[in-house]
């Protein structure tokens, strides 16, 4: 579509000439229950991200949908799951995944309606599990409305809400980010004659937030469904929304004060929702979306950390902590109320733009030996066959991942080992229907399998035969009951999402132990200690525990008790790729 | 704990120092041992008391005495962790190690930071820094030749044992890189120097008592490293060193780059020299002395004892230009090395214990710690060969993937040098040779006499150096 050809505005909200579009209000719906305030849910959430059109279909028509997710949440919390993000589930041409939003009020047809989705948000508060959804605020589909209006009418309402330009030469230091297919961050536009402005895919024209009245429809979008009663965004490619000549287009100041706008807007009149960025930075440029440390944090509660997980995988293919032990040393302190958000995969590819070229040739040639699961740059599979099926590695990504200092997200159908289909398209590879039964369509929907959206993964390993929800619930040794337990023993110790964090270090390079610690209100301790083996080999370790002489060690999964520390360092051994969660208490009173 | 008090421990100290991690002469049998200096820290009743003490010892094979450092703490009861510290009773006060005891290492810190004079003793806060105040230290645990305590992961102490007139090449060269703003080493914080009167008498000379530096927490050694990788090597199937998970080339590029710029720093700090041929004929025939050492003690150095001399007579191709030499770390090895959150670092500068002070601090070629830590990486990678085999020769295929190891990351390592270096080691091919060489030689020596069963690891490469003039392998791969 870089040919600008009119594509016909599908929205239902047509403007009069010269006129604004009327949009829905959220008083037009019935409103979801809502769950008692509390202050720091999101420190102490696992998160779950969830695809709506890949998780079940309720109608037979092969896509996934809202009715069909409701369906499904009772699994979601025995799985122990705190929190859902949904990505975007909004009317769109599905270009881009549903990130090329058509309509800001409006349900995709196929997952179903608004009224769908406050059912299934009140349905997941009456099980306790909150729902943060993706918006996208940089750009919009180039058949939105406003889109279309702007073209058509550069004098009217909204012949300023995105950003136009008569030649293509501005801005010439923003980079390229989908350098797969894109040439330019400009695309011309023969309705209008002249260019417009584009981050992202040409079919995506980013919105021009230097007219306030962009700023105020993208607050009203916001406030539609958090009165509809979801529990915060995550705000989609939020470093790119303003541009300035002579800046790359990123971090931009004027970004951030528009984002603490929007913060204001959450703890005036929505208290207890969130905001997480995803901003694909560096954790030093990433941390100025946490806002000021001052005010522990006045723009959003929880940034996405993007390097730490690369560096995951680095550490354990070279057996040795320092990747890890590295990016965490150069990551900056957050204030009191922020939160990192912390994931091994997601729907994205496995994202190399924070890693150095050295370490990206590192991971390409590690992780993603055919060229097709390569993608931008990055590499779409999944955590399975990332790591070989390899169940004692599964095991210790997931307790890095449930340990590390952040809330977790895991990717849906994580929990059960799914694999991926390298010969889908785009990132559609990771994206495929959730294996919920060895039965037809693996029980993600019951139409003719010739209809299913996108195609149940059949290899013999990671086909839905050989890893569904139901054969993995049956079988108490099954890695979705190793994760329900992990996720259990999570939630009883809230050092793992409060808490500070403490590398321990030891003269053995191969293992990564850190300690985590919180004090709550009522001066009651709560210490895990953390021990990960990144090599293959069995390994012993020295650990310098003198901050707790006397205490005693407890391993979590089994509840064993350790010898309690004493004066020399205490000698622990690990299996290959093994791990020990233990909490620290007090020895016996005497 | 007065002088006369204080002789009323030596017989103790007797029965005390052979059992210490630090006492360097564990081969010989004590005959006695005499007090040559001391230096209250604090008064002698004072809980607890310390104070500094220089010992000789003799030996029952009547051969040199040596001298140690001690710093002593006394109180009139000891329990719990000081018991396993303890020296003998005197008088009505129990003697122990010192630096085991927490409010004596707390002590001494203090006075660093506040600058501070007792007696002979000087307590001297480095410029410019600030060390920070954190409670006890904690006795560094393992294998040292000194003793080191650990201020709360901020700092740590090292006491030097052996008693040497004269500034510890350790301290000054920590001092001159820390003018420099180095971030190769752990910043230096302070000292204790003191004084002592040289071996042959006269009066008392200026003695470095111990250093305190950054500490680098969350750190793992070189060697250690190393190991791990070879060790993931050895267990795969068929794979070459670079197709393997645990691969050390890019650390061992890092490392390249780091001592590099060790060395431009310091011979920024303390200047560079051009030994004419009389300088390099005199490192020739110091080499050549050390070769006929060995060969008496060797037999298969004394088999090859003209090959070895030819190669390490090539240290005299350097003649034309004259070597440049300069300050350098002179006892390099990954064990000497700490990888950090942030990077290598360089440690111990004191150079080879065992060599006297002059020879220590002589001026000498870069390439001589390049050398050395390229024996360091076919140490690592024919250690565990070594170690399993004791004796009998390690599978011919294990051995060649050792040496690719070993190849693999002696070239990342001078391809950092050179990255940061404006010359590459190699290039001084013949130089380098002979520098290596004559550190396989040596350790050929000391394994003879120390680790029987790592003697193959020496020999080997002395093969490989004389007789390998494919410039495929080893130092002269590019
Ligand atoms: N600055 C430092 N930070 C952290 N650990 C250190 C530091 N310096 C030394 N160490 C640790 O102490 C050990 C002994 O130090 P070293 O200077 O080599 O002492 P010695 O001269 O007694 O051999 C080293 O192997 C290293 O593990």
């Amino acid at each position: 579509m870089n040919d600008g050809t009119p594509s016909a505005p599908t929205s239902t909200h047509v403007a009069e000439p010269g006129h604004e579009v009327v949009e829905p209000s959220a008083e037009d719906f019935r409103r979801a229950r809502q769950l008692p305030v509390e202050d720091d849910w999101y420190k102490r959430a696992v998160f779950y991200e969830v695809l709506v059109r890949a998780f079940a279909d309720s109608n037979r028509d092969g896509f996934g949908d809202l009715r069909g997710l409701t369906d499904k949440l009772d699994y979601l919390a025995w799985l122990g799951v705190d929190c859902l993000w949904l990505p975007p589930f909004y009317d769109s041409p599905l270009r881009d995944g549903g990130y090329d939003i058509r309509d800001y009020r409006k349900v995709l047809p196929e997952f179903g309606t608004v009224e769908d989705f406050v059912e299934f948000v009140d349905q997941a508060h009456a099980r306790g599990i909150r729902v943060i959804t993706d918006l996208v605020m940089n750009h919009t589909s180039d058949q939105h409305v406003w889109f279309q209006e702007s073209r058509r009418d550069p004098d009217g309402p909204y012949g300023d809400f995105y950003v136009w330009s008569d030649d293509d030469t501005r801005y010439p230091d923003a980079r390229i980010i989908f350098v797969d297919t894109e040439a330019s961050n400009w695309t011309y536009d023969y309705v209008r004659g002249q260019f417009f402005w584009h981050r992202f895919f040409s079919h995506q024209p980013d919105l021009n937030f230097d007219n306030p009245a962009v700023c105020e429809a993208m607050i009203d979008a916001l406030r539609f469904w958090l009165d509809l009663g979801i529990d915060g965004f995550r705000l989609d490619a939020v470093p790119y929304l303003f541009e300035r000549d002579g800046t790359n287009g990123e971090n931009l100041p004027e970004t951030h004060a528009f984002l603490k706008r929007c913060r204001k807007v959450i703890d005036d009149e929505y208290p207890g929702r969130i905001l997480l960025a995803e901003a694909n930075q560096w954790p030093a440029d990433v941390v100025e979306y946490f806002g000021d440390p001052e005010a522990g944090g006045d723009e959003c509660h929880m940034a996405f950390h993007f390097p730490l997980m690369p560096r995951i995988f680095m550490a354990v293919r070279r057996e040795s902590r320092f990747p890890i032990s590295e990016i965490l040393a150069q990551t900056p302190e957050i204030p009191h109320n922020a939160q990192w958000g912390i994931f091994l995969r997601n729907h994205d590819e496995l994202t190399l733009e924070m890693v150095t070229d050295d370490e990206r040739d590192y991971m390409y040639a590690e992780y993603a030996k055919d060229p097709r699961m390569k993608a931008n740059i990055g590499i779409r599979r999944r955590l399975a066959p990332l790591l070989d099926n390899d169940r004692n590695q599964l095991e210790l990504f997931t307790a890095l991942l449930l340990s590390l200092p952040g809330s977790p997200v895991i990717y849906y159908g994580d929990e059960i080992g799914m694999g991926d289909n390298i010969w889908l398209g785009d990132r559609d590879g990771v994206r495929s229907p959730m294996q919920w039964t060895p039965d037809r369509n693996a029980g993600f929907s019951s139409c003719d399998p010739g209809r299913l959206n996108l195609p149940i993964v059949m290899d013999p390993v990671y086909g839905y035969q050989a890893v569904n929800v139901e054969a993995q619930s049956n079988s108490s040794a099954s890695l979705l009951h190793w994760n329900r337990r992990m996720i259990e023993i999570r939630r009883q110790h809230p050092a793992f999402g409060l808490g500070d964090f403490h590398e321990l270090g030891g003269s053995n390079s191969s293992v990564l132990s850190y300690v985590r610690q919180t004090v709550d209100a009522d001066g009651h301790r709560d210490v895990v200690l953390c021990v990960n083996n990144m090599s293959r080999f069995p390994q012993p370790v020295e650990l310098d525990l003198i901050a707790w002489k006397d205490w005693t060690l407890t391993e979590l999964t089994g509840g064993v008790p350790f010898p309690p520390i004493g004066e020399l360092p205490y000698l622990l051994t690990l299996p290959g790729h093994g791990f020990y969660w233990f909490s620290i208490q007090p020895g016996q009173e005497r | 704990m007065s002088a006369p008090t204080l002789d009323a421990l030596l017989p103790a100290l007797t029965d005390w120092l052979p059992g210490q991690r630090w006492f360097a002469a564990k081969d010989r049998t004590v005959s006695g041992v005499r007090l040559v200096g001391q230096q209250e820290i604090t008064p002698a009743d004072a809980v607890p008391a310390v104070a500094h003490a220089v010992i000789a010892v003799s030996f029952t094979d009547d051969g040199p005495t040596d001298r140690f450092q001690l710093l002593l703490g006394s109180r009139p009861e000891v329990s719990g962790e000081l018991e396993h510290a303890v020296i003998g009773r005197v008088g009505d006060r129990v003697v122990y190690d010192g630096l085991a005891d927490g409010e004596i290492s707390r002590l001494l810190l203090s006075l660093i930071v506040s600058d501070t004079t007792v007696g002979s003793l000087h307590f001297v806060p480095e410029p410019g820094t600030e060390a920070p105040i954190v409670g006890p230290g904690r006795p560094l645990l393992g294998e040292q030749s000194n003793s080191s305590v650990i201020y709360g992961e901020r700092a740590i102490m090292k006491l030097f044992r052996r008693a040497t007139p004269g500034l510890n090449p350790d301290l000054e060269l920590h001092r001159a890189l820390r003018r420099e703003n180095s971030r190769e080493v752990a910043p230096l914080l302070g000292a204790i120097e003191g004084e002592i009167v040289p071996d042959d008498g006269g009066a008392p000379v200026p003695m470095t008592v111990a250093m305190l530096q950054d500490y680098a927490a969350n750190s793992a050694d070189g060697w250690s490293m190393a190991l791990t990788s070879v060790r993931d090597l050895l267990a795969e199937g068929d794979l070459r060193p670079d197709e393997v998970g645990g691969d050390f080339a890019g650390e061992a590029h890092r490392l390249g780059k780091t001592i590099a710029s060790v060395h431009i720093e310091l011979a920024r700090a303390l200047g560079t020299e051009r030994l004419g041929a009389d300088g390099v004929a005199a490192v020739a025939d110091w080499m050549l002395e050390r070769l006929d050492l060995a060969a008496g003690a060797v037999e298969a150095v004394a088999a090859q004892r003209e090959e070895i001399a030819r190669v390490l007579n090539g240290v005299r191709a350097a003649d034309d230009e004259g070597l440049l030499v300069q300050r350098i770390h002179g006892d390099l090895h990954l064990g000497q090395t700490l990888r950090t959150p942030r990077g290598w670092l360089a440690i111990d500068f004191e150079g080879e214990p065992s060599r006297p002070l002059d020879d220590r601090v002589r001026p000498d070629s870069p390439l001589r710690d390049v050398a050395a830590m390229l024996r360091s990486f076919d140490y690592a990678a024919f250690h565990q060969l070594a170690e399993w085999e004791t004796g009998a020769e390690a599978p011919a295929y294990l051995q060649r993937r050792a040496q690719e190891w070993a190849d693999r990351n002696r070239s990342a390592f001078c391809d950092g040098y050179a990255a940061i270096a404006s010359t590459d080691p190699r290039d001084q091919l013949a130089v380098l040779r002979a520098y290596e060489l004559d550190k396989a030689v040596y350790e050929a020596l000391y394994e003879t006499r120390n680790r029987p069963n790592w003697l193959t690891i020496p020999l080997r490469s002395m093969a490989r150096l004389v007789h390998d003039t494919d410039p495929a392998r080893g130092a002269s791969d590019h």
